[in-house]
Formats: structure tokens, sequence, C-alpha cells
């Protein structure tokens, strides 16, 4: 018992580094911008083909190196898209949350499509790099290369986004903007750059975490509509707009995702966890973390 | 410094200023006073372009602002303290006193000397830099936040009710720091108040605000101020 009880552990821990690294992007839209992003989950999606078109490109001339490649494209891939959509949507949008819902979903919907359109509808695979192949068994149970390379790929990116948002201008005037816009622009700062540039920013890590998905299945058009409910609950839990939020958020949804579809099954487990994030939003609706923001009172 | 002329300010479809036209010379120090809700709060607003003003002009020098962004004008020049100060809550004081450099547009100037005269004028904010500015006093963050607003070296300086819920001594002290920031380095204020002895102890020019429109205005040294506070009654 105990040996399975670390294999779901370990698992769970896989599944909340990949919920954390796109949940970051959205907790912090939201609390930036109060949109709603339903279409999020595209760009987990866009990342995820943008490594298989780059292993088609690259897989035979360079070799495994071609998945590097691949992580650095699916995120300025993904942060492109993103700031077109920012461009194009969303700025028309700031601060009408229901409004942005239902437009997000659209575009969604259109993604799907046009991902449908260019690569066909079944799934596709994508090459893991092969130093990635195996294991080491600890504790009886099997911990794969792959997840630890993702769990160890979400815990650098993550460090880069601390620092970016903590320790530099732009995180600064980034944080100014959430907690209070008017005074951050009374201030000088420009808090439609500011808008724009943390949106494309979201959609690149959403696109990483693309792009690390493709190392533990294949991919298709719908690959984001699978994360971006798990996705939203990280945030919704974790509280919004702020890096420790999502980081909990995502442990204690991915833990106990992985822990009771142990116990049940995959779909018992899914409503179960919806359930007792309900639960816990009736205590603490605000959620774990709660910043103080004037736009989202 | 500031000229404002015959200006209109909505919130949606209501009108809150009617015809305003005020002044603030170079190097003044203005009073603006009147009740609660009569357009004083709007007027500065309208200055830093965060309410509509769908007529007049409001000019800084000889740029005109009317169609500008929040962020423009401050780059301009000008330094705003708001009503309720809205310090940053969740950072730092030290963080809160460097988003104040957002809208320093000259590097040429020495910002070690800047700072150095900030911490001489408000000690407090120096003492706790690495606190989080929501965990300071009303007087505290009051400091904090005229501090912010210096430290981009404006040219007008905005303040809406610095007294407001501090307590006496501090305030004494803010209203020395406002007479010390005019003398020595020679910025334009302009003063919102309510505490109608204190503003007219520090200013040289006064107008008196009603129904959002400027009722009274005049000279401090020649002003009656029992005529203002009649001004001020609720009629």
């Amino acid at each position: 018992m105990d040996v399975s009880l670390f294999a779901v552990a370990f698992n769970g821990v896989s599944l909340a580094s990949i919920l954390l690294l796109a949940a970051v992007g959205l907790s912090v839209t939201f609390g930036l911008m109060g949109i709603i992003n339903m279409a999020h989950g595209e760009f987990i999606m866009i990342g995820a083909y943008t490594a298989y078109v780059v292993q088609g490109l690259l897989l035979k001339s360079i070799g495994d190196v071609y998945y590097f490649v691949a992580l650095i494209a699916s995120f300025f891939v993904a942060a492109a898209f993103g700031l077109v959509l920012e461009q194009l949507v969303i700025k028309r949008l700031y601060g009408r949350e229901t409004d942005s819902l239902l437009a997000t979903w659209g575009v969604s919907l259109v993604m799907q499509q046009l991902a449908r359109s260019i690569f066909g509808a079944p799934n596709v695979n994508v090459v893991a790099p092969s130093f990635l192949n195996g294991g080491i068994t600890l504790l009886g149970a099997t911990i794969s290369f792959k997840r630890l390379f993702i769990i160890a790929l979400v815990g650098v990116t993550l460090f880069f986004v601390w620092a970016l948002f903590y320790r530099t201008r732009y995180g600064r005037r980034m944080r100014a903007c959430i907690q209070n816009r008017e005074m951050a622009q009374c201030l000088g700062i420009r808090s439609d750059r500011i808008d724009s540039t943390t949106f494309a920013l979201g959609s690149g890590l959403a696109g990483i975490a693309g792009c690390a998905l493709t190392l533990l299945g294949s991919i298709g058009p719908s690959l984001g509509q699978n994360y971006i409910v798990d996705t939203f609950m990280v945030v919704v839990l974790g509280g919004v707009g702020k890096i420790i939020g999502a980081v909990a958020g995502a442990f204690i949804i991915g833990l106990s995702s992985t822990g009771l579809e142990f116990l049940t099954t995959a779909s018992i487990a899914k409503a179960a966890v919806l359930f007792l994030v309900i639960l816990f939003l009736q205590k603490k609706p605000q959620g774990l973390f709660v910043i103080r923001s004037r736009s989202l009172d | 410094m500031i000229d404002i002329r015959h200006l209109d300010a909505c919130y949606g479809e209501s009108r809150v200023l009617n015809d305003v036209s005020l002044s603030v010379g170079d190097g003044e120090i203005v009073a603006l006073v009147g009740r609660n809700g009569v357009g004083k709060t709007t007027t500065l607003k309208s200055i830093m372009g965060l309410v509509k003003t769908p007529a007049g002009s409001i000019k800084l020098g000889d740029t005109e602002l009317i169609e500008l962004e929040p962020y423009e004008r401050a780059r301009l020049g000008i330094g705003y303290v708001p009503q309720g100060r809205d310090i940053f809550p969740q950072m730092t004081v030290e963080e809160n006193l460097m988003l104040g450099l957002e809208a320093r547009t000259e590097e040429s100037t020495d910002l070690d000397a800047v700072l150095n005269d900030l911490y001489e004028l408000f000690p407090i904010v120096k003492k706790f830099l690495p606190r989080k500015g929501g965990d300071l006093s009303g007087g505290q963050q009051q400091q904090l936040a005229i501090a912010r607003a210096l430290i981009s070296e404006p040219r007008l300086l905005i303040l809406d009710e610095p007294t407001e819920g501090i307590q006496p001594s501090i305030i004494q002290e803010i209203g020395a720091a406002i007479k010390k920031i005019n003398k020595t380095r020679g910025i334009s204020i302009l003063i919102v108040e309510q505490y109608l002895d204190f503003v007219l102890s520090i200013s040289e020019k006064y107008y008196v605000m009603d129904k959002g429109q400027i009722v009274m205005d005049g000279l401090v040294s020649e002003a009656d101020p029992a005529a203002i506070q009649a001004k001020m009654m609720v009629s």
C-alpha cells in the first residue's frame, strides 16, 4: 500500500506541475484585467502543436535537441497568438467578466476548428527525446524521466516567472496595475502595455505547458479543453493574481485528483474534486490567498 | 503653471462640474475648498484624466492636457496624491516609492540626492522601507504618498484632503513639509481640503466650490475666513 501511495503522490505532483504552468497565466490575466479567458486552454494546444511542427522540421537534422527548440518555440508562438488575441478581442472587454467569458469561448471554438483544419481531427504524436525514455524505480514505484523532467521544467520556468514578477521593473508595474490600476496610471504607468505583455506572457506559459504535455501522450485539437476546467479550479481555489495561490491550488487539485482516481474511478474522481472545490468556496469564496484589488471588488 | 478654463466633467450621464475655471501660478500654493460632494475631488481627477471632460481646457504650461491619458499627464510633471492615499498595500514602502519613478522623465538629475531630500523631509519613509505599504498608519501612508509623488520631481503637486483621518501632530508635520517643498523647490501645489484653518494657513490663493461651480475666489491675505466658512455651510 505504501508503495502505490508513493506512485500516486508522484503522479499527483506531476499533474499539479502542468496545471500550475497553465494556471499562472490565467490567474494573472484575471487578476490584472478581469478577463475570464476560456481560450486559455487553446494556448496549451498551440504549444503542443508547435512542438509537433518543430519535431517535423528538426528531428531528422538535430535529433533530440529539437525538444529544447520546441520548448522555446512553443512559448513564443503561443505568446504571439496571445498578443494578437489581446489586441483584437480582449482589449475591448476589460472588466466585463461575463462578456469576456462568452467571447473567449467563441475564440476557443474557432481555434480548435482551425487546428482541426490544419492538422486534421485525429490525434498526432510527438516523439519524446530518447534520453527521457525509461525511469528509475524508487520504493517500488516507477518514476519516469519524462515526468521528472516536466516537474523540473516547471520549477525552472516558475523561478523565472517569480523573478520577473518580484525582481524587475516590469513586475513592479504589473503588480501595481493589479492592486490599483487607476493609481498606477496616475504614476505614469502605461497600463495598456502591461496588459498586452502580461497576456502574451500568460499565453506563452500555457504554450510551454502544452509542449510538456506532448511527452505524456498524443495531442489533438481538443487537448486544451481537457485541462481548462482543472486549470480554472486551480485559479479559483488558490485565489486570483498571486503565484503562491496558483502553486497551492495546483498541488491540491493535482494530488486530490490522482488520489481520488486511485481510490475510485476517473469520472468519480473528477466529480468529487469539483464537489470539494465547491464546498471549499462556500467557506472562502475568494480562494486561499486573497489579493486586495479594486478592479475585482 | 496650470490653467483650467470652462471645464465640464461627467460621471456617466450626470454632469458634476459646470464651467469651472481655476489656475495655479508658478510656485503658488492654491487651496480648493467646499462641502462634501461639490466636485473638488472631481476637479482633481479631471486634471489627471480620470473622469470624462467633454468641454473645456486644461493647460499645463503651454501643453493642452484634455485629450491626454493619465500616464502622459503624470509624465508631463503632475504628481498626484489622491484621497485615501492609494498606497499599494501588498508592496513594500520601497517599491511604492520606486513606482513614483515611472513618471520621471529627466534622468539627468541625481536620484540619490532626490532620495536623501525625501528621507530628510519624511524620515518615517526611510525607517519603514522594507515594510508592507498596507501596514502603515494613515499619517505614514500620507507621507509615503507625498514622497512617491515627489520622487519624479513634478512641476505641480496635487493633494486631495491630506489631513483626512490623520492625528493633529502629524497634520502639522505634513503642513510644514508642504510649505518646505514649495519654498525650496518651487513646486506649485493645488490642495483640496475641508480643514479650512489648516489649508488657509499654508496657501496663497483660494477657490470655494459649490454644486460643481466656483462660487468665490481670491487671495488668502485678503480673505475673510468667516465668509468662506459661510459658503461651506449647508444652505
